[in-house]
Formats: structure tokens, sequence, C-alpha cells
């Protein structure tokens, strides 16, 4: 109610039919995903609290950076 | 249109075009870095990206000063209407509606880009494709009304915007990298050591191995 409630997880999400490994995600949140030697992403799968907020601004920055628009941040657990 | 007769509108119109062009040139220049996976050790290519968005709202802003001291200048008649619509000036009709054109494809480009989180990449990359259009179109604008584009000077301008979009062309084209780019040497994780476990490692990956492209060959598309 009003507050900015900092519960909870997330997970970067890659759709990987747009992504075309650039590697701009890995450059911007290289502690969220790490890249193949493809240069796809490989993402970190266990869920980082929201309340990392530097970690959630990487992700924010991954997401905008993409120039494929294939990354997401997806909330886990914390199901009422 | 009150009575705005300084030649300073004039100067301004044209300093203001030149140097639109000269960042329209680049931006098509870093347009294509990006593209073409260029970056990664010295300067990151998170940074050509966003050095490519920054400069093209700059460019938008010298294009915007452009057309605005164009259309107050009372010397010559454009008017408002002819800045989005073709043909709509009695002054140089043609010369005029080219440069409208181009700035209508430009418009176009960067409205996409705003939007671009709400629209579906593929429809953006499909408008940013008119770019080109929009370079070229507005390089014709300029060789044919620019006043300053008729002494030695303007002539090498002109040659020079021209070969640098017939170079970065061509290298868009034939440059094109395999889809991906590989690992960027940027970052703190590309200078630590890579875990010795490549098994463990590509059962992380989300993609099969049978989908993954090979480090050889053409993009599939």
């Amino acid at each position: 109610m009003g507050v900015i409630r900092r519960t909870g997880s997330f997970v970067l999400k890659v759709n990987p039919i747009l992504c075309d490994g650039f590697g701009h995600c890995h450059e911007l949140a290289p502690e969220l995903v790490d890249i193949d030697e493809w240069g796809y992403p490989i993402i970190k799968k266990d869920p980082t609290p929201f309340g990392n907020v530097r970690a959630l601004q990487s992700a924010r920055y991954a997401v905008r950076g993409c120039p494929r628009q294939a990354l997401s941040i997806e909330r886990v657990g914390d199901q009422p | 249109m009150t009575a705005l007769t300084t030649p300073y509108l004039w100067y301004s119109t044209r300093a203001t075009g030149i140097v639109a062009l000269l960042l329209l040139t680049l931006v098509v220049f870093l347009g294509t870095f990006v593209a073409n996976r260029i970056g990664g050790t010295i300067v990151g290519r998170f940074e050509i990206n966003e050095l490519h968005r920054s400069l093209s709202i700059v460019a938008v802003i010298f294009l915007a000063l452009h057309i605005v001291t164009t259309v107050i200048d009372s010397y010559v008649a454009t008017g408002w209407l002819s800045t989005v619509v073709p043909f709509a000036s009695p002054y140089k009709t043609t010369q005029v509606a080219i440069g409208t054109i181009a700035f209508d494809l430009i418009l176009a480009v960067w409205i996409s880009s705003l939007l671009k989180v709400r629209i579906k990449n593929a429809t953006w990359r499909f408008i940013h494709w008119f770019s080109w259009i929009a370079y070229i179109t507005a390089l014709v604008h300029a060789a044919m009304i620019g006043t300053d584009t008729k002494g030695t000077t303007g002539l090498a301008f002109v040659a020079f915007s021209a070969g640098a979009i017939v170079v970065a062309g061509l290298w868009r084209f034939f440059g094109r990298p395999t889809r991906a780019g590989g690992r960027t040497a940027l970052s703190p994780l590309a200078r630590a050591a890579r875990p010795a476990a490549p098994s463990a490692k590509s059962a992380n990956s989300p993609f099969p191995r049978d989908q993954r492209p090979t480090s050889k060959g053409r993009p599939r598309r």
C-alpha cells in the first residue's frame, strides 16, 4: 500500500528466438549473465532477491540494453 | 509569418544542416558498429550502442533546428506544412520535398525506437532499415539545395558523406558476423578463469547443442 515491497526474487529470462548473441547483457549484468563460447547468454538460474538493488539495476540495464529486446525480468516464488 | 529576415536564420539553417548530416553519418557508422559486433575489448559493445542512441538524439535536435530555422526564415517561403508533407513548399518544391521525405523517414525511425519496448522487435528492425534510405535522401537533399555544397569544400563534404555511407553499407552487408559475436573481453567474468567443466556449462545453456550456430558460416535468418 504505497510502499515499495522489496520482497521476493527475480531471474532474468531470455527469449532464445529473439537472442542474436550481441553480448550486451553480459557486459551490463556480468553478475547475472555469463556468455558461452558462441556469445549466447547463460543466465544465472538461482533467483536474486529484489532487495539486491545493484543486481536489480544491472538487470534493468541489461533488459534496456538488449538490441533484440530478448530479455525480461521475471518474478519467481513469493506467490501469496 | 512575421518578417524574420535576419541573415542569421539562414546561416543557422546552413550550419545546422551540415552538422546534422555529419552527426547522421556518425550515427549510421555507430549503428553499423553495433550490428557488426564491434567492441568488447577497449570499449564495451553496450557503450557503442548507448553512444549510437545518444548521438541520434543530438542529430535529431540539430535536424529540428535546421527545419525550424528554415521555416521561420521568411526570406524563402516554405511553410510549416512542408516540414512533413512533401511537395508542399512553394520554394524549390522538389529539393525541399526530398529533405521532407528524409525527415519523415528519420521521424519513423526515431518514433519506432522510442517505442522499442512496446512494439515487436521485428517491426522495429524493419523500420530501422529506413535509416539507410533516409541518409541517402538527406544527402541528395544536401547536394541539391545546399548553399555550402557548391564550392570545392562543400563538394568534398558531399563526396566524403557519400563515400562514408557506401563504406558503411558494404561493411554492414559483407562484414556481418556470424550470429553470435563471441565472448567479449570487457567484463570481470571474462577476465576470470573459465570453469573447466564444458559439459556442465552447456547443460546450463538455454540453447540445445544442435540449435547452436557454428563459429563459422553465415547467420541463419
